[in-house]
């Protein structure tokens, strides 16, 4: 079984990316953190101004999963700058069903997308991953990525709601 | 010393490529800076921006040694986060040696955390040297979290030759 195309995401998809993301946090081990809802991925990346853009692998319906889906992989990215060098896109999510690895999906999906940061002039990828995730790491690195934490000493960091609430009031 | 906090103009590109290659200076990368002032100017102030950037300006009278009012930017842009949305960047963030100590470096990020809130933004994230101890004690202060320590988060990047190889391998 290989048969799969890649397309945008469409408005209609946005259950199947909710699904989608809520399977990525359950193996991140994450899964009750994900608090987005069908409606926020309707108006956050089919708005005006969208939010992010979202690329979905789909399988013909003779192919469908177990639970009876066709849509079995997607990619979520936006752009972001970096005042260096300009443009950049930003993977934000990736990720293919367990039943459906090993055709060549994932592979297919970061070579669409670095070919539309190339079109739309960007000069780099960019991405997080988690430390303990090493096939991911070995997945990205036998392509090309550096690792920007080691190599540079990045270091993520977040200031949450409760505190930017604190901050935007004092001025 | 009086300082305001603004929104920064297409004539503010000059002034904010030169704090960028200040930065970049003193992050001990700046060889780093390929961008010009008018590849900023038409990045940031077209009908579709890739970031947002604010300035802070100083009267003629508290004028820097060289002559400059514009002494501190905060540079920013929207992301996505698919587990709980909207999310706002600091991409830089950067006051000039001789004005620092007199909160410009807080008001410029408070009114950044606003517009961050007034958009919807569930957090803001950026990342930060792991030798940058002021600018570690500094976000600490105001209740960032370091999530490269607390969850292991590692920042990777496909750039140059690694971008272009991965885009020709696509279909």
């Amino acid at each position: 079984m290989a048969n799969f195309i890649l397309r945008k995401a469409e408005p209609k998809d946005v259950s199947d990316i909710l699904r989608l993301i809520k399977e990525l946090a359950k193996f991140e081990e994450m899964e009750d953190q994900v608090l987005l809802t069908e409606k926020d991925l309707l108006d956050d990346g089919f708005g005006e101004h969208p939010f992010y853009h979202c690329v979905v692998a789909e399988v013909p319906n003779e192919q469908q999963s177990s639970e009876g889906h066709t849509v079995v992989g997607f990619a979520m990215y936006y752009f972001t700058y970096d005042p260096w060098i300009g443009k950049l896109l930003y993977l934000e999510d990736f990720y293919v069903m367990k039943e459906y690895r090993g055709y060549g999906m994932g592979s297919k999906i970061l070579k669409h997308l670095s070919h539309t940061a190339v079109k739309t002039r960007c000069s780099s990828m960019h991405f997080i991953v988690a430390e303990w995730n090493k096939p991911s790491i070995e997945f990205y690195k036998r392509r090309g990525a550096s690792d920007l934490s080691s190599e540079e000493g990045w270091r993520l960091f977040e200031i949450d709601k409760q505190y930017l609430v604190k901050m935007s009031s004092k001025e | 010393m009086n300082y305001t906090v603004r929104d920064s103009t297409p004539g503010d590109c000059k002034d904010i490529m030169r704090l960028i290659v200040d930065l970049a200076e003193y992050e001990k990368m700046p060889n780093e800076v390929k961008l010009s002032h008018k590849e900023l100017e038409a990045d940031g102030f077209s009908s579709n921006p890739f970031f947002k950037c604010l300035v802070a300006e100083v009267p003629e009278e508290f004028k820097s040694k060289e002559g400059h009012t514009i002494v501190g930017y905060g540079f920013y842009f929207f992301t996505y986060c698919t587990w709980k949305g909207r999310v706002v960047y600091l991409e830089d963030l950067y006051v000039m040696p001789e004005f620092r100590g007199k909160g410009i470096g807080k008001a410029l990020m408070s009114r950044i955390a606003q517009i961050g809130r007034a958009q919807g933004c569930v957090r803001m994230q950026f990342t930060v040297l792991d030798w940058n101890k002021p600018s570690l004690d500094f976000y600490s202060s105001q209740g960032a979290l370091n999530l490269t320590a607390a969850e292991g988060w590692q920042l990777l990047r496909f750039e140059g030759e690694a971008l272009e190889k991965l885009a020709q391998s696509a279909n």
